[in-house]
């Protein structure tokens, strides 16, 4: 690495963007201009927000004098809670005139119910005649049965009848409409304070205090006064997220442009030319973005903040004062890790205009990623500050709320998982610009039609990278839609049914179809191949030795990251289903169909297609990710895509798919026969060194059982390599295949 | 200087599917050398010198530059060149003198020295008028040159034009002409692709005629006139293009 290079590019791609006047207006105009300009849009929005309502009221001259409800043909100003509010509804009068004598008497309710239906009025108030009579009468009631009552015993209050009801006010709005439904709250609003004085009068009139309709009242005290840190709560989940955003956007503009925009002015190729090398140039580039990044977001996160300050002070407070330290410290990792993303997807885009498409995508990954843990009540603790993005806003959300002790806590697993995340991502651009298919793919526009007819036609005998990735895409699509279309089971035979469905539709036929279509070789793609008896068996041995690890770290998902309450419910839905169920059908059902099914899928297509990018691990993980994506819960998926490696691991040393469903078979009966092993325990005590019942109904392995078991599947990985290597089953090499050397779609 | 052998690329393309760019082209170029590289469009020239200039990787052959191998020395082999093509543009927000200054930084030229060279170099090619001019406001001929300035800045032995004179009028083509010749008074190896014959005549000491990726033949122009009887090089060139369509002339890659 020459650092003169790294420090001559970074200098020059900062002069290019400080040259270019979109970049300027973008990052340092806009957030000063921005803000202002949005109050004053905010505010023309206000205006039209307070165009009173109009609301027709019909039967007026029903209301009792006494509480009184209008005052001058509007409410009276005490039933508001804001005086100001008592505008913001007008109030138009009709039906108020006595009925000619020999003509009928006007419906009123229809004529208040067409009004709003007709769109006249926003709402409509009807008072149904004679209401202050009647409620007259009810009071009278009210009052001569509290005289009775309190003659009687006090027992016999509970006899207490109200014979004579209250016809009702009746409200018409419509929630189709903004407006409406807003004057129906204000109206309730009113209404209900109108009602209660009502029932106070009610209450005096018959001698009873008024103090005892509502004798408790509560206060509420915001300690947070004391503290310096009022309306803290707000500040902290709203600038970590804007921190996110501000920190994506501000390094996508930049990115593209020194990506993107390099390709398509032609200067990309006068760089690669130049001594620098490819490294270097990334460093340069992503040290030039992360400045910007940084710079954006902080003029914008000061713009706003000075804003909300100014405007809203009185509201929420000013941000408490070590969000001056956190957010800086939180905005390096941030802006490294979005610089790195945005720069290795400007890099894929042929155009400026490509690259701007991949924006939107990137935002709505990333949001929900700062979005949930800023306003959810997720809470920061190990688990999930080890999730990118998350860990660091919930981190910073509890140092802004003040709980900076608690946040520090947490730094170390954040600080490692973001850089971790940065790393990859660093080396996912630095691999961008080392491939050609990326760097010179400006000549050919890429056609999804043509990209298809030519999978097919000139098909090779194992699937391209994107074919698999394609698959596993569909795979988990076809799941999702069918998991929201099939009900829970309510019986065992429609869960096998179910399951069956599930397993064929979703996950066999893609792969199955993508095999034949795809590939002149369906066979050796899906690793229809026979292994040596030796090798079944000791994938049999190697699932049984890694049951209790596997249980140990399906033990530990579960203590990193609790099952939520609903999803316990749903699980013990499905599990009432599975009891008393012969322990062959469970297997049938659980183990054997997933086992042939997901391994087809899994290790036969998709890891036969990214087995052609050469990169063995890679291929490996990738496969096991969708694997694990493919499992329901999140907790399930976790678990799945760690065993996913090994059976990846098998598949590639084997070259045949039926170690791998003999592992995965095995594995799954182990968990489902997790009763019968309990059965066994009880008969044969010596297990006790293995592994014991705990009360929960679960296994407990012992950790001489979790040691034993570790070795030995050390061993049997071991010996699957070893033979690999021996050449007794040589994985086919992609470079035989000549057509397989450059992945992609299109070069020049 | 340049030693290319059994050079063979493969791409990949929508519509073609699996694509030959170069089928094993062999060829060799001296000091003091201006080799031609003739073809139509499409015909290789320009992944061979992206190939020599390490931008592309060979999928199978060797290219060596100065002794240093184009895959496993391409450091070295940047350093030994200076490429320019068509592809290889000039950023549009740098002026002529920064743009130069910026790529002899690269490549490790110290202050002063880079300062001479520079002010010898827009004197030469005749940019001292617009050596503050950005590169959005240039003409192609003014952009030509400062791409020839930054492709000569570090003086390198070895220097690879492709089509060179595209978009040029014939004032400027002229000029760019004179300066390659004086390359080669400079006692530098130069490749130079281009499908102009005249281009080839006026300067090219050596030719190779290249097409769907396959040198058809290359020698001195004397050689080749002698050989095929044929005075005019655009003649020949179109005589062996459909002799070698019609599949009368074998896949006659010469090596040197």
């Amino acid at each position: 690495m020459n650092w003169t290079h790294v420090k001559l590019i970074l200098g020059r791609e900062i002069r290019d963007q400080l040259r270019d006047r979109r970049t300027m207006f973008l990052i340092v105009v806009m957030p000063v201009l921005l803000y202002p300009l949005m109050m004053s849009v905010a505010k023309i929005s206000q205006l039209a927000e307070e165009r009173p309502a109009r609301v027709l009221v019909l039967g007026a001259r029903y209301l009792p004098d006494e509480p009184p409800l209008l005052e001058n043909n509007r409410f009276v100003p005490g039933l508001f809670s804001a005086g100001e509010k008592r505008r913001l509804l007008e109030l138009v009068f009709e039906g108020d005139e006595p009925a000619r004598p020999g003509q009928p008497p006007r419906d009123l309710r229809a004529r208040a119910k067409a009004a709003v239906l007709e769109g006249q009025f926003e709402a409509a108030l009807y008072i149904p005649p004679d209401f202050a009579d009647r409620l007259a009468r009810f009071q009278q009631a009210v009052r001569q049965q509290v005289a009775e009552s309190l003659t009687r015993s006090v027992g016999a209050a509970s006899a207490f009848t109200l014979a004579t009801p209250v016809p009702r006010p009746e409200v018409f709005y419509t929630t189709a409409g903004r407006r409406s439904q807003t004057a129906f709250a204000l109206l309730s609003a009113v209404l209900s304070k109108w009602t209660e004085s009502i029932g106070r009068r009610s209450l005096e009139a018959a001698g009873v205090p008024q103090a005892a309709a509502a004798p408790v009242e509560t206060e509420a005290i915001d300690v947070a006064e004391e503290t310096g840190h009022r309306g803290a709560a707000l500040w902290a989940s709203t600038l970590p997220v804007l921190l996110v955003i501000w920190a994506l956007t501000g390094a996508f503009y930049p990115a593209v442009d020194l990506c993107a925009g390099e390709k398509e002015r032609g200067t990309l190729e006068t760089l690669l030319s130049s001594p620098a090398g490819r490294n270097e140039i990334v460093l340069g580039k992503l040290a030039t973005v992360m400045l910007f990044s940084s710079v954006s977001t902080v003029l914008n996160l000061g713009g706003m903040v000075l804003l909300g300050t100014m405007v809203f002070a009185r509201g929420f407070g000013t941000p408490p004062a070590q969000a001056w330290v956190w957010l800086p410290v939180a905005l390096v990792p941030i802006s490294a890790l979005f610089s790195a993303l945005c720069l290795a997807l400007a890099a894929l885009a042929r155009s400026t205009k490509e690259g701007q498409y991949y924006l939107t995508p990137l935002l709505l990954l990333t949001l929900p990623l700062a979005v949930v843990p800023a306003v959810t009540g997720m809470e920061l603790n190990l688990g999930n500050s080890l999730i990118p993005v998350a860990g660091i806003v919930l981190v910073l959300r509890e140092a802004l709320a003040g709980n900076a002790w608690q946040a520090a806590q947490f730094l170390p697993p954040v600080v490692t998982v973001t850089l971790v995340a940065c790393v990859l991502a660093v080396r996912w651009a630095v691999e961008q610009f080392n491939k050609e298919s990326v760097l010179f793919r400006e000549g050919e526009r890429l056609e999804v039609r043509l990209w298809l007819r030519q999978m097919i036609r000139q098909r090779g005998p194992r699937p391209a990278p994107a074919a698999a990735l394609l698959c596993g895409m569909v795979i988990l699509a076809v799941q999702f839609f069918l998991g929201t279309a099939m009900r829970t089971p309510a019986s065992f035979a429609e869960f096998a049914a179910t399951t069956l469905v599930t397993q064929l539709a979703a996950v066999v036929a893609p792969a199955a179809i993508m095999a034949v279509m795809l590939t002149s070789d369906p066979r050796g793609t899906l690793l229809f191949r026979r292994a040596p008896g030796r090798g079944v068996v000791a994938a049999v041995l190697l699932a049984v030795a890694l049951q209790p690890l596997a249980r140990q770290l399906e033990q530990a998902v579960l203590w990193l990251y609790p099952l939520p309450e609903s999803v316990g419910d749903q699980m013990a839905r499905y599990l009432a289903v599975l009891q008393h169920v012969p322990l062959w059908q469970l297997i049938l059902v659980l183990a054997l169909v997933p086992a042939v099914c997901e391994e087809l899928a899994f290790r036969g297509f998709i890891l036969s297609g990214f087995r052609q990018s050469g990169a063995k691990w890679r291929a490996i993980v990738w496969t096991a990710v969708l694997f694990g994506l493919s499992h329901p819960v999140l907790q399930q998926s976790l678990v799945s895509a760690t065993l996913g490696v090994v059976i990846g691991l098998l598949a590639w040393n084997t070259g045949s798919l039926l170690p791998c469903a003999a592992f995965h078979f095995t594995h799954n009966a182990l968990m489902v026969a997790s009763e019968w092993l309990a059965s066994w325990h009880a008969r044969w005590p010596a297990l006790d060194y293995i592994y014991r019942p705990s009360e929960d109904g679960r296994l407990e392995f012992t950790w001489l059982a979790l040691a034993l078991g570790s070795a030995g599947a050390a061993a049997l990985v071991w010996w699957f390599q070893r033979r690999a290597e021996c050449g007794a089953v040589a994985p086919p090499n992609p470079y035989q295949d000549p057509s397989a050397l450059v992945a992609g779609p299109a070069e020049p | 200087m340049i030693e290319v052998r059994g050079l063979t690329k493969h791409y990949r393309d929508l519509r073609r599917g699996r694509l030959v760019a170069l089928d094993g082209i062999s060829f060799d170029a001296a000091e003091g050398e201006i080799f031609g590289l003739l073809g139509p469009n499409g015909a290789g020239k320009t992944t061979t010198l992206r190939i020599l200039s390490t931008v592309l990787r060979p999928t199978a052959g060797t290219a060596r530059i100065n002794g240093y191998d184009v895959v496993s020395q391409a450091a070295e082999v940047r350093r030994q060149i200076g490429f320019m093509s068509a592809n290889t543009a000039v950023y549009d927000r740098m002026t002529a003198w920064e743009m130069v200054e910026y790529f002899g930084r690269l490549h490790g030229i110290a202050p002063a020295a880079l300062r001479e060279r520079m002010e010898q170099l827009f004197d030469r090619l005749q940019m001292n008028d617009f050596r503050d001019l950005l590169g959005a406001k240039m003409s192609t001929g003014m952009k030509q040159k400062v791409s020839i300035a930054r492709a000569i800045v570090h003086d390198p032995p070895v220097v690879i034009l492709d089509e060179a004179t595209v978009g040029l009028d014939v004032l400027a083509a002229r000029a760019l002409l004179r300066s390659v010749a004086e390359l080669r008074e400079h006692g530098k190896c130069v490749v130079y692709s281009t499908h102009i014959m005249r281009e080839a005549e006026k300067l090219c000491d050596r030719v190779a005629i290249i097409h769907r990726g396959r040198i058809l033949v290359q020698g001195t122009l004397a050689e080749l006139r002698e050989r095929y009887a044929q005075h005019d090089l655009e003649e020949l060139f179109f005589q062996l293009v459909s002799q070698y369509e019609a599949g009368r002339l074998p896949a006659a890659a010469e090596t040197p």
